[in-house]
């Protein structure tokens, strides 16, 4: 494969679009901005497909012989035996990531060049996204866990700087902090994580030579120490803390609905497609480290089923477009961590390819709604919007499916495979993410028939352009519209006088492609697993099921296909209960969904009012919010405050004694002999040379 | 009449010397000053001769004269100074001048 030696050019392209929007937007580019990283975007993205293609071709050409490729640029850090390569590792794992990031990601900047049509951060805005695209890369290709740390922690700056994006609003620059700060603490696991892996394993990377095997491959090859052992006992436990704050698991999910103040395009990028998905692709690259530990792999699936109800359950009763989907996406997460706890990774990742294309259409449908609407995301105010929106409406129609798990569309396969290996592990837990799943299609619905069916209302100050034609404000339309363009989504006056078209083809097209990839991208692992098997040949995969199956046998052994690889004999498992129960509860919810939000709206109002307390709950979305706020904030609000006293009282008032012996001697000084008369100086002088002589003639 | 011998040169340095740091701890007056200063140097330049006379080294001979040469120098941009200040305030008190005090 020629075009991995141009690898590098996949996190440059977008970074040197990012530096060319940043230093020359403001003054050269400017509406241009977002030029430079389409450009870069659109490079790596064909790269990526590239390499995905070759290695699809090579993985069929070499089958079980096929070699995954590591790339070594240069020595990045040196100290002692602590040695980090700045180097790549291109494996079916890393092709598939890298098409997910960059192709989405070049959607969304299209999309993005249309939704931000004039507004004042224009380029910073740009600048940002082509950043986070250079980390997201660095963080998915690279070979070992400093490189994934360094991508990690520069996705969560790009996540702050953009869901601070508008810094003048106070609830935007609230948000911003939130995330950055409860992902530090997820991080403070992580990098304990890497810690430990070093002084266990004495290396970082994940694959190496057979010189210098990686830490996986150490793992994977058995005959550990004891103290090996013991820190292989923890290490899942700290990397796992990492993924819970970049995935936004519960308890520490809580940034993410906040993190929707920042603009849509972010919103469907950033916190729905990629960069949440890290802390999946982190588990799976290196799941050699958790399936043989069961106390984690239970840790983790509890935590991701629990998430998953439990967001699904707030999400029922939000009314602003994007919080729903925003719990919807730490509910799907949530999945995914199910997906790889009940030994099923591939499905896990699978779950993350199609829930990139369909998130990331109703991020960007609910963008466009956004930008019609004046800035109004409340559900509550809209309705019918199918006359105003009707290609939105369509598209919307296929992403809320896909989400459903309506059958045959992307979210059904995918959600049904990690439901199916889920059940092979305990009724429990398949109970659970069936409720969920029932939950998520009349949550799903229920906005969709909300928004888009029943009689046409639009949210106050909105018109449409057919009720208002002959309206005083038709002639001064085009007067506005210059305006108008520069409202970039959030409620401002003029964007009242909303443009003719709310649907320019640059946010419909991006949408169109997303829309079909949430149609048929399903397939890629139905009915054949070609995924599975494509996957099936990352070493991640092929050393986790070596490990996980010496350690599960009987009863609960381990699922080859889960890891995509080929057992002797064995035909595909097919799952066909699961499909038709699946289907049903989709169907089930969609259902609900109908009765109570589109046929009789005013059922579903009395029915909210007569489960009050349930209700209550829900809407207080179990005031995890207040409980961070008196266990968490407070506390060490109250632990600042002491420690500003102890600084004023304590450390000042040393800092003042301390000076006050100098103060003071001067005082003293200046009132006995530094008096300014000549003479005492020449007196002081003269006894000064006579004390001298004395002691050297004595 | 005993022949002069050295401590008698010293002790007409000494006396000069003594004259003036007494002058110059005790007056105000800025003129005078220097002029005590001159008087302290006078008395280190006998000194000086006296040894190299008695000691039949001419080092100290050629030390005074290059002293006498600075000390010249320094008279002019001395008194130069003086008046200078005396223009500023005056007088020639040197408690006139006190800003510099501690």
């Amino acid at each position: 494969m020629q075009v991995i030696e141009y690898s590098y050019l996949i996190p440059l392209l977008p970074l040197l679009g990012a530096v060319l929007a940043g230093f020359f937007g403001k003054t050269v580019l400017k509406g241009n901005s977002h030029w430079p990283i389409w450009i870069g975007v659109a490079g790596a993205a064909v790269l990526s497909f590239l390499i995905l293609f070759g290695m699809v071709g090579e993985v069929g050409r070499a089958g079980e012989a096929f070699k995954p490729i590591s790339k070594t640029f240069y020595t990045w850090i040196e100290s002692g035996n602590f040695k980090i390569n700045a180097g790549f590792f291109f494996d079916p794992l890393t092709a598939v990531m890298l098409c997910v990031v960059t192709g989405i990601g070049f959607l969304i900047t299209v999309f993005a060049a249309g939704y931000m049509k004039g507004e004042e951060g224009y380029y910073r805005f740009f600048a940002y996204l082509g950043l986070f695209i250079f980390m997201m890369t660095i963080l998915v290709m690279g070979d070992n866990l400093i490189m994934l740390y360094l991508g990690w922690e520069g996705v969560g700056l790009c996540s702050y700087l953009l869901v601070g994006y508008n810094y003048d609003k106070p609830a935007a620059r609230e948000a911003a902090k939130k995330a950055f700060l409860v992902n530090r603490v997820g991080d403070l696991g992580f990098a304990l994580g890497i810690m430990t892996v070093f002084t266990a394993f004495g290396t970082v990377s994940y694959f190496g030579t057979d010189a210098a095997p990686g830490f996986l491959q150490i793992i994977a090859n058995g005959g550990l120490t004891s103290f090996q052992q013991n820190c292989l006992d923890w290490i899942p436990f700290l990397l796992m803390l990492g993924a819970f704050g970049k995935s936004a698991q519960f308890p520490l999910y809580v940034w993410l609905p906040d993190a929707m103040e920042g603009p849509t395009p972010v919103s469907a990028l950033i916190h729905a497609a990629t960069m949440v998905t890290a802390g999946i692709y982190m588990i799976a690259r290196c799941s050699t480290v958790f399936v043989g530990n069961d106390a984690a792999l239970l840790t983790i699936a509890v935590v991701g089923a629990f998430t998953a109800i439990f967001a699904a359950s707030i999400a029922l009763r939000q009314n602003d477009l994007k919080k729903v989907f925003a719990y919807s996406t730490v509910s799907q997460l949530g999945f995914m961590f199910v997906g790889v706890a009940v030994l099923a990774p591939v499905a896990a990742v699978f779950h993350l390819v199609t829930h990139a294309f369909f998130k990331a259409l109703l991020f960007l449908g609910s963008g466009v709604v956004m930008h019609a609407m004046a800035g109004e995301l409340d559900l509550r105010k809209m309705s019918g919007l199918k006359a105003v929106l009707p290609k939105t409406r369509i598209l919307m129609l296929i992403g809320c499916a896909a989400l459903a798990g309506f059958p045959l569309l992307s979210g059904f396969w995918s959600k049904d495979e990690i439901i199916a290996a889920a059940g092979h592990q305990s009724l429990i837990l398949n109970i659970v993410l069936l409720t969920t799943a029932f939950g998520t299609a009349y949550y799903t619905f229920r906005l969709y028939f909300r928004v888009f069916e029943g009689p046409l209302v639009l949210p106050a100050g909105v018109h449409h352009d057919a009720h208002h034609a002959h309206d005083a404000h038709h002639r001064t339309h085009d007067a506005h519209h210059k305006a108008d363009s520069s409202g970039g989504g959030h409620a401002s006056d003029h964007k009242a006088h909303a443009p003719h078209n709310h649907e320019p083809a640059i946010m419909i097209l991006p949408l169109i492609v997303l829309a079909l990839g949430a149609v048929v991208i399903g397939y890629i692992n139905f009915p054949k697993p070609l995924l599975g098997e494509f996957l099936g040949h990352s070493p991640s995969f092929s050393l986790g099921f070596k490990v996980a199956s010496a350690s599960h046998t009987g009863e609960h052994a381990v699922s080859a296909e889960a890891f995509g690889q080929r057992e002797a004999g064995a035909e595909t498992q097919g799952h066909a209960v699961v499909l038709a129960v699946s289907s049903a509860v989709a169907i089930l919810g969609i259902a609900l969904a109908y009765l109570l939000h589109l046929k009789d709206r005013a059922a579903a109002d009395k029915l909210a009012a007569g489960l009050g307390p349930v209700v209550r709950v829900l809407d207080a979305k179990y005031w995890v919010d207040g409980i961070y706020q008196s266990a968490v904030v407070e506390p060490l609000r109250a632990l600042g405050r002491a420690f500003s006293r102890i600084d004023n009282w304590v450390v000042d008032g040393l800092i003042v004694v301390l000076t006050g012996i100098p103060k003071m001697s001067g005082v003293v000084l200046k009132i006995t002999t530094q008096r300014g008369y000549l003479q005492g100086y020449a007196t002081a002088m003269l006894f000064g040379i006579v004390i001298i002589l004395v002691l050297i003639f004595r | 009449m005993s022949q002069l011998a050295l401590q008698h040169y010293l002790a007409v340095g000494a006396i000069l010397f003594s004259i003036g740091l007494i002058g110059f701890m005790t007056r105000r007056n800025l003129i005078i000053l220097f002029l005590c200063t001159e008087l302290m140097f006078q008395g280190v330049a006998i000194n000086l001769i006296s040894f190299a006379h008695f000691h039949g080294n001419l080092a100290g001979q050629a030390f005074v004269i290059f002293v006498l040469v600075i000390a010249a120098a320094e008279a002019s941009l001395a008194l130069g100074l003086v008046v200078l200040l005396f223009r500023q305030r005056g007088t020639l008190n040197a408690d006139a001048w006190r800003e510099l005090k501690g």
